[in-house]
């Protein structure tokens, strides 16, 4: 690999972390009052931040009425400040389509939708800072926005990625590492249930490696479930504090 | 008792012991958690499996369903109305719902007529008569605890109903055709 060395003889990755290690998470819940359900995430330096809003009324057209279940509506962003180059993002473009696409897939999976037939779920998500990881750090605000709207949710998501560098899977990775062209997978997982809800390879990888490749992407997953829930359930018992105070 | 939190996909027990209630889905003979909130488990009388439920913070949100039993506020001449709550709990946000002519009353049906049974600004008990087509749930007026509740006469007084079709306004003696709805009292609360 041209000049860079993503796994130093040391065993460390360019930012200094193991191969098993994840970004530092920070997440917040409930951050606005407008919305039915609100979070916060920071994963190392990818910042995603979520509202969700419903069960309501379908807005819009008609046809896209589900008689058996909620119709989920996800809207993905970019700020334009996101990246390292400032760009002015068109809403609609190929690639956050897809990524709409991807998230309302996941969400489905996740969400109890037959509770809510002929109603609507709307899940808005926008990256304030881009650093790898995207899809995943989306994913992960998002459960915790429509915990805290109180949305019947078979299991929390839990999104990671792996790479695979110098015969070493490594978890959650970075702008950088994502770049240098490596395979790359990406999950998300019902963590207490071990379902994959989302799985993308990007790039090419040997099969003989996958399994490994996989299963530190479901322990990345995992790892993120246990400091989710630490904060779902702080965020609960505050709340209840509160409540008792008043 | 310290009260156990609770997050969606945490195990709570087997459906041998408890039964799900609110907040709780079943899967593989077990009982799991859809909210984020805390446990609690009804207690019942000897004999019965007590009921695991989960209480979150927020209300969780209802939907009309059919034969639910729903407040309205009729919007407009021809009973198009504004689904305000569902079986006593209000909703964040109205849904559409439609009182055809047929199902204002259930006796004399041809004779009906939409104006001397609602006027836009009533609020209405109705029954979810079925899902409807896509724009707006189907409703019924016609049994006799259905019907108006409230209203206004036209000189802005609440109106007090002296028959199941008509009201009298205090104010002014003018008698309103009205569908009235035989209120229950156990429902009426005294303040």
């Amino acid at each position: 690999m041209a000049g860079l060395e993503l796994l130093s003889d040391q065993g460390f990755r360019l930012d200094g972390r193991r191969p098993h290690e994840l970004r530092k998470i920070q997440c917040k819940m409930g951050v606005f009052k407008q919305a039915d359900g609100s979070a916060y995430i920071e994963q190392g330096n990818t910042k995603a931040l979520a509202t969700v809003y419903g069960p309501h009324e379908v807005t819009g057209s008609r046809s896209k009425i589900e008689h058996d279940k909620v119709l989920i509506n996800c809207q993905y962003s970019m700020a334009t400040f996101s990246t390292g180059e400032r760009r002015s993002r068109s809403k609609g473009d190929r690639k956050s389509q897809e990524m709409q696409l991807h998230l309302k897939k996941t969400f489905e999976a996740a969400i109890l939708t037959q509770l809510y037939p002929r109603s609507q779920i709307d899940i808005y998500v926008q990256i304030l800072q881009a650093d790898g990881g995207n899809y995943s750090a989306c994913v992960n605000a998002a459960t915790l926005a429509i915990i805290d709207a109180g949305i019947p949710m078979k299991d929390f998501v839990c999104a990671s990625t792996a790479g695979f560098v110098s015969d070493t899977p490594i978890v959650d990775i970075s702008y950088l590492e994502e770049s240098q062209g490596g395979p790359e997978l990406v999950v998300a997982l019902l963590p207490k249930s071990d379902q994959i809800v989302e799985f993308q390879v990007n790039s090419r990888l040997h099969l003989d490696n996958f399994e490994n490749v996989l299963d530190m992407a479901v322990k990345g997953c995992k790892d993120i479930h246990a400091v989710l829930s630490r904060a779902v359930k702080e965020n609960v018992s505050e709340l209840a504090s509160h409540m008792n105070k008043t | 008792m310290a009260e156990t939190i609770c997050i969606p996909g945490e195990r709570l027990g087997s459906v041998d012991h408890y039964k799900a209630g609110e907040g709780t889905y079943v899967r593989h003979g077990f009982i799991f958690s859809n909210l984020a909130g805390y446990k609690r488990t009804t207690p019942v009388d000897d004999g019965e499996i007590p009921e695991l439920t989960v209480v979150s913070r927020k209300q969780s949100s209802v939907i009309p369903e059919v034969r639910s039993v729903v407040t309205v506020k009729s919007t407009h001449k021809f009973c198009s109305c504004a689904i305000l709550g569902v079986e006593g709990k209000s909703l964040r946000e109205t849904f559409r719902g439609m009182i055809r002519r047929e199902d204002i009353r259930a006796t004399e049906k041809d004779k009906v007529e939409v104006y001397k049974s609602f006027r836009p600004g009533d609020i209405v008990l109705a029954r979810v008569l079925s899902l409807g087509d896509a724009r707006s749930y189907l409703l019924t007026t016609a049994e006799n605890e259905l019907g108006v509740v409230l209203a206004q006469s036209e000189a802005g007084v609440n109106l007090v109903p002296i028959s199941w079709c008509e009201m009298i306004c205090p104010k002014t003696h003018v008698k309103e055709l009205r569908k009235v709805a035989k209120v229950q009292p156990d429902y009426i609360q005294t303040t």
